[in-house]
């Protein structure tokens, strides 16, 4: 009888316990809840489809969901989960899910993964050509298997997908040498098939900064540019933009800034890029150099070969982090968070004259518990932030016009 | 009776071994006010910080060079804290920190999911770079090295600290 009542109570504790472990994710956790649904989510993604549709990719409870809106984010359809099984996703702070949605509705996903217990990373994609209610089988983006992080996806006028991303495959190389391997490299493929396979993986420039996002943005036709954190001689880990001259051929690379940041570290803090219609490009990074230190923003009316004079962003005394830019219908936005010891909250401006003046910052939205960046995202008619919480789940706000 | 008591003690034991599976018990969790904590702690004494990641590749070369460091000055207060954001890591830390020869000093891991509290309660300025080691003198004062730190560098500090005594 007490044997009777004893397993009787283990197995109602185990339940109990399974049960709260699925709801509820511990408090150390970044995410709401455990499970793979949006709101646990604790990095979300945006991207506009041709037809207006709101589509998201998350990262939640181990795996890879996409949903979308018709609605601009009041309502969402079931989620199609991407993956299979709980993946072991790169959580570290500047990972994600990347999305991008071409002309025909097709939608190209790529993510990272920790393949090892070294935390080596892995580059997977997948494509729906159904609208998103499946996605073919995750893909390797190249078959070497040293280490890929911080891919990058952006989409070319003509349907071609490039991917970017940061490889520390010729440290091995390096090794053998005998010579000494800093940070990683910038490694691209392009996709003629809208992301259903990549040409083979080539090298874009050796010697980048190991663990900050990546920017990617079309020029022009044919003409990416990426920015990213270099090694500059003396261990410096400042920006650096490249333009390729074609979509496989990489091209020089110009310094958006000397801030003289001399770090051997991980800063965890990637930059932004976006670039206007008539090729202005706008950046946006996080410094903590000699020369300055915070957030700044500068433009290149020039292809990335010069930049303006950096302009600080934020309170210096409230933390201002991961800023991004974006190149909208109402004129360029900026965004970036702030922590104030208690709330973080998203700042907000807008220049109407190409980045040469902005607004005064005005806060678009706050909350009182951990957050994934905030985003911007544009359809043809209205710039949103799209920022997922843990204390008030995911929002997609319209940014006001500004007078 | 007595057999129900024994009944609802093992199952206890038995959830709290559930609870604490896979987490290392050498392991403290940094939570909101550890750091205050750290530092009323070790009031007074010379005492190094390390920040650090599983994840970060500079940090796996420097640790070793400061397990040995530890190894070295008995007298310094050595505490790292592991503040890499990917979860899940007790052991893969604890690992890390073994092969370090740094099993013995008072190890952290963050355990908070609000990291920006967490790094705003230890220093506004910092945005979560790691390695970073801040060198706290006797009387309180607060040196930060962003980066890996020169052996050189904390050896000078050290002798500094020591001869201050």
């Amino acid at each position: 009888m007490i044997r009777t009542s004893l397993l009787a109570l283990v197995a109602l504790a185990l339940a109990l316990g399974t049960a709260l472990a699925q709801m509820r994710a511990p408090p150390a956790s970044e995410a709401a809840c455990e499970e793979p649904t949006l709101r646990c989510a604790t990095k979300v993604t945006p991207a506009f489809g041709p037809d207006g549709t709101l589509w998201l990719v998350w990262m939640a409870g181990g795996q890879i969901s996409v949903a979308s809106s018709q609605d601009t984010g009041r309502s969402f359809s079931p989620p199609t989960q991407v993956t299979t099984k709980r993946l072991n996703l790169d959580w570290g702070p500047d990972a994600r899910p990347k999305i991008v949605v071409d002309r025909k509705g097709g939608i190209a996903l790529a993510f990272s993964i920790f393949r090892d217990e070294a935390f080596n990373g892995q580059v997977l994609y997948t494509r729906s050509a159904d609208g998103g209610k499946s996605f073919a089988e995750l893909k390797p983006i190249t078959a070497n298997n040293e280490s890929q992080r911080f891919e990058a996806l952006a989409l070319d006028q003509d349907g071609t997908v490039l991917a970017a991303w940061l490889d520390k495959r010729n440290r091995v190389s390096a090794k053998e040498a005998g010579r000494k391997y800093e940070g990683a490299a910038l490694f691209f493929a392009s996709s003629r098939d809208g992301g259903a396979t990549y040409a083979e993986a080539r090298l874009a420039h050796e010697g980048t900064c190991e663990c900050c996002r990546l920017g990617l943005a079309f020029a022009a036709p044919g003409r990416p540019a990426v920015i990213f954190r270099n090694i500059f001689e003396g261990g410096v880990r400042d920006h650096a933009v490249m333009t390729f001259t074609a979509v496989s051929t990489p091209g020089e690379i110009g310094r958006v800034s000397n801030d003289d940041w001399q770090i051997n570290a991980c800063p965890h803090h990637g930059p932004s890029l976006t670039i206007g219609p008539n090729g202005t490009y706008h950046v946006a990074w996080y410094t903590n150099g000699k020369a300055r230190k915070g957030l700044f923003y500068a433009h290149s009316r020039d292809e990335g070969r010069t930049f303006s004079v950096p302009v600080a962003l934020g309170r210096l005394d409230r933390s201002p982090t991961r800023p991004f830019v974006l190149s909208a219908p109402a004129g360029t936005v900026m965004v970036w968070k702030e922590f104030d010891g208690e709330k973080t909250s998203v700042q907000m401006t807008i220049s109407r004259d190409d980045g040469q003046t902005w607004s005064p910052p005005k806060v678009i939205a706050s909350t009182s518990d951990t957050s994934d960046h905030p985003l911007l995202v544009s359809n043809d008619k209205q710039t949103y932030l799209s920022w997922m919480t843990k204390a008030d789940g995911y929002r997609l706000t319209a940014i006001e016009d500004q007078p | 009776m007595r057999f129900r008591f024994a009944g609802v003690a093992s199952l206890s034991v038995l959830i709290a071994s559930a609870a604490a599976f896979g987490a290392s018990p050498a392991l403290k969790p940094f939570e909101r006010g550890t750091w205050q904590g750290v530092l009323r702690g070790h009031a007074g004494r010379p005492v190094l910080v390390h920040f650090w990641g599983v994840t970060c590749g500079p940090c796996k070369v420097e640790l070793p060079l400061l397990g040995q460091f530890a190894k070295d000055h008995p007298d310094i207060d050595v505490v790292t804290v592991s503040a890499d954001l990917v979860p899940n890591l007790p052991a893969a830390t604890q690992s890390m920190l073994d092969r370090a020869g740094l099993s013995s000093t008072e190890n952290f891991i963050f355990n908070d999911g609000f990291v920006e509290r967490l790094r705003f309660e230890i220093d506004p300025a910092w945005q979560g770079d790691i390695p970073r080691t801040m060198l706290i003198s006797r009387d309180g004062t607060i040196t930060t090295i962003e980066g890996s730190a020169e052996i050189a560098d904390l050896e000078k500090w050290s002798a500094q600290q020591l001869s201050k005594h």
